[in-house]
């Protein structure tokens, strides 16, 4: 009885650290993920780094248009101290999925040079509910979700660039002053995860 | 596919940017592309010069593609148009007529239009800068000249993203010369395609004789809030659905519906966006209920509201946000509060037939155990209580559901209370041979088997969500583990009650019939309270059938059937060793496949982080992502 009795505290006590929320203010959850270059990525790694997530998919237009304006690319420069990943949750069996190979190939040509990881698998989109290409995530310094939304307010992207509310960026300016950054979650758009 | 789309999106975007030929009167030309075409229509073939103007794009998409509402879900984002000249039709805005929902893979939903649809524009003529009044135009059928004073050239900017599973941005200008004159002219081929548009549009309250709608807001889980809404005087069938406008603080999961008599009940399980910051005291939901039917009309219903969020005395704030110190008479209130619903859970039909077959065992059993026997139950039934506690605080801490009353919110639990309540009523019925206490059997290992006896107590008791406990345990959960240990071990208590006034005092046993040696009436007893239990495992299977589809509950049924038979064999027939363990491995898996059939027959998608799975089994389950065969034609 008494061994029964302490394989079940044992088994509840294990299945807490399971789990881990994607609201703003929730530890972020972990991840340990290949970048399509090979190298390795775990997020309990960066602790004491501010860290932006960036689901990306280059087949998803909404992605691609972004790409080529530069949007993730110029921000991701200003803000050299920042930690900046992409991650692709394409499921392999999804019209959008690419080899890691020509993911890679087609990334440093058209200009993305931070580390994009592979989640085939969607457990790490899962994870944080990402829901489009492109879904926005920072992390501060202790690890926990600081803003959850779209990168910026113009999904069709209809303004000059210089016109847009760039709510990823006003968030790292807020990180940096030590501030929360505000709005902490706006509708991220795009395509869908292609989960 | 390895070949991005990106170049020919461009080229795609680019020839759509060549403007579309001029057209005069009610339409503009259709631009038109692989999924979709869409063009401007105006109601009249000559509009009046001022007032309101009504206008509308007029979308057709191909099978499989839709365009979005003006909350698009989980993916895509809403048309936008702006329309020039500004000084004359102000800033028109769109209508947005029901939508209908989209299911995308990985559990993902998307709101929006398919097929064809129009949404209409209203404008509202600037008099002063409306173009120069002239006489009368001659009759309809020769419309001005394009370029003379009274026509209105209106062009329109419009950005839009059309979506299968994939998707494809497309940016037009539409332009539409418009006769504008006295008197108004309808144009016969869009002014009735604008009127199906607009009856489209959902009503508001106030248009439907007899119908009413409502909404609350229930905090007393402060993880994982319910949103009530609730239509009258309207019927509703199965293609009537809720969807919501977006909130700042709160996301709204898929809907939950029940049909009533008098309407239909939705609930919605809100999470906060933001998990340490608490809840506005007000907020706005907007919501749009689709497919309803009143005095033979179909209809759809559209409110907005500002909801009270700090209603539930257990305190809006979610997470373990800092909360001005409670009150000692509060605490006191609520841990007392939590000892009672504890104390009236042993009145639940599967605690109490385990309840009363205990006292009965014990009153079989040697006078001096009694003490020690009812004391094992009562610390198997705290034990229990604190573990209960743990995962509490484990799946508040992960931003699940949590608060008395979620635990029947999940499917794979409430069938494993399905399966327990059922386990329970098979012992009683002696059937299966779980090693509680059972007459005859107090003797050496009885202690043991009351320890195990309260420690199933407490788990069968979640089932039961008794009002009582839902203040102590929310208010808790948000004050931090320790409290929440506290309350439920208080509850512990309550529920352990009886055996804790046994343990006190045996003498109370004897208001049971002591066991007469001529009868054999405590094994009928025995096996009248497995009925109890049984009734038990029906209610369970109740507050499953709002989580499971109907097929996924009546395999659940064959299962629990299935054990049932499985522990009659091995009752009836199991003499041989090898015969009763394949039997009994044959019950646990029948107990397990419940499990498994709840899991994967959910109506609402399941709350927790799907575990890392091998790529070839996640991509069985989230299946073919490319519903075109042959791949994407527009890439």
């Amino acid at each position: 009885m008494r061994r029964t009795l302490l394989s079940l505290a044992i088994l509840s006590l294990a299945a807490a650290p399971v789990f881990a929320g994607n609201a703003v203010g929730d530890t972020a959850p972990a991840f340990t993920l290949k970048a399509l270059d090979g190298k390795t990525w775990s997020l309990a790694e960066l602790k004491g780094k501010t860290v932006v997530l960036e689901w990306a998919n280059p087949n998803c237009p909404v992605s691609s248009r972004h790409t080529r304006e530069k949007t993730m690319i110029d921000l991701a420069k200003q803000n050299g101290e920042v930690v900046w990943l992409g991650i692709n949750s394409t499921n392999p069996n999804s019209g959008d999925y690419m080899k890691p190979a020509d993911e890679l190939a087609w990334n440093q040509k058209n200009g993305i040079n931070y580390a994009v990881l592979a989640d085939p698998t969607g457990s790490t989109g899962h994870a944080y509910g990402a829901r489009t290409t492109p879904h926005m995530f920072i992390i501060d310094k202790d690890g926990k979700i600081a803003y959850n939304g779209a990168i910026d307010d113009d999904p069709p992207g209809r303004k000059p660039k210089a016109q847009r509310v760039s709510y990823v960026g006003r968030g790292l300016d807020a990180e940096k002053a030590g501030k929360s950054p505000d709005p902490a979650t706006t509708h991220a758009y795009g395509c869908s995860v292609k989960y | 596919m390895t070949t991005p789309k990106i170049v020919l999106i461009a080229a795609a975007a680019s020839l759509a940017l060549l403007s579309a030929p001029r057209a005069y009167g009610a339409a503009s030309a259709w631009s038109v592309n692989d999924p979709s075409q869409v063009r401007l229509i105006t109601a009249a073939k000559v509009a009046p010069n001022a007032g309101e103007m009504w206008m509308g794009l007029q979308f057709r998409l191909k099978p499989g593609w839709h365009v979005y509402w003006k909350n698009s879900g989980d993916a895509g984002y809403p048309p936008a148009v702006t329309f020039q000249p500004e000084d004359v039709l102000g800033k028109p805005e769109i209508q947005w007529p029901a939508p209908q929902r989209f299911d995308l893979p990985g559990g993902l939903v998307a709101f929006g239009y398919e097929k064809e649809v129009v949404y209409p524009i209203r404008a509202r003529l600037q008099p002063a800068a409306a173009p120069a009044p002239t006489p009368a135009p001659t009759p309809a059928s020769t419309p001005a000249a394009p370029g003379s004073p009274n026509t209105l050239k209106i062009t329109a900017d419009l950005d839009y993203l059309v979506c299968q599973a994939d998707c494809i941005p497309f940016r037009y200008t539409l332009t539409v010369d418009q006769p504008v004159g006295i008197p108004a002219v309808p144009d016969p081929e869009t002014a009735p395609l604008l009127q199906a548009a607009l009856e489209r549009l959902p009503k508001g309250v106030g248009e439907m004789a007899g119908v009413s709608t409502e909404v609350a807001l229930d905090t007393y889980s402060a993880a994982l809030p319910d949103l009530e809404i609730r239509v009258r005087g309207a019927r509703a069938g199965a293609k009537t659905d809720l969807f919501l406008e977006t909130n700042d603080a709160l996301e709204g999961g898929r809907p939950r519906m029940k049909i009533v008599p008098d309407g239909v009940v939705f609930h919605v399980a809100m999470k906060p966006k933001e998990a340490n910051k608490p809840l506005p005291a007000h907020t706005p939901i907007a919501w749009t209920v689709t497919h309803l039917e009143a005095q033979g009309h179909p209809f759809s219903l559209e409110a907005r509201r500002d909801v009270e969020v700090s209603g539930g005395v257990g305190g809006p704030a979610a997470g373990s946000a800092p909360q001005p110190p409670a009150s000692r008479e509060r605490l006191a209130r609520l841990l007392l509060s939590a000892f009672l619903g504890g104390a009236l859970l042993n009145l639940m039909p599967p605690v109490l037939a385990l309840l009363l077959a205990e006292l009965f065992v014990l009153r079989a059993g040697e006078r001096g155990r009694v003490r020690e026997g009812a004391a094992a139950a009562a610390t198997g039934i705290v034990g229990a209580a604190w573990l209960v506690a743990l995962l509490a605080v484990a799946a508040h801490r992960a931003g699940l559901p949590a608060g008395w009353g979620a635990q029947l919110q999940e499917p794979v639990l409430v069938a494993f209370l399905a399966v327990l309540s059922a386990m329970v009523a098979l012992n009683l019925w002696g059937m299966v041979e779980v090693p509680l206490a059972s007459p005859g059997s107090a003797g050496t290992s009885g202690t043991s088997r009351h320890l195990l006896a309260g420690l199933l107590a407490t788990p069968l008791a979640l089932a039961w969500p008794v009002p009582q406990l839902r203040e102590p345990v929310s208010y808790a959960l948000g004050r931090g583990p320790a409290t929440v240990t506290a309350v439920f071990a208080v509850a512990g208590f309550g529920l352990a009650l009886p055996y804790l006034l046994l343990a006190v005092a045996p003498v109370l046993l004897r208001v049971f019939p002591a066991p007469t040696p001529a009868g054999p009436w405590l094994p009928r007893v025995r096996e009248g309270l497995g009925f109890l239990a049984g009734a038990g495992a029906f209610w369970v299977l109740y507050a499953l059938s709002h989580q499971v589809s109907a097929e996924g509950i009546a395999f659940i049924e064959l299962a629990l059937l299935a054990m049932s038979l499985l522990a009659w064999l091995r009752h009836r027939e199991g003499s041989g060793r090898t015969f009763r363990a394949v039997l009994a491995v044959g019950l646990l898996a029948c107990a397990a496949g419940a499990l498994w059939l709840a899991d994967h027959n959910r109506l609402a998608p399941r709350a927790w982080p799907v575990a890392p799975l091998p790529t070839t089994l996640s991509t069985q389950t989230t299946g073919p992502n490319n519903p075109l065969p042959g791949g994407r034609k527009n890439a």
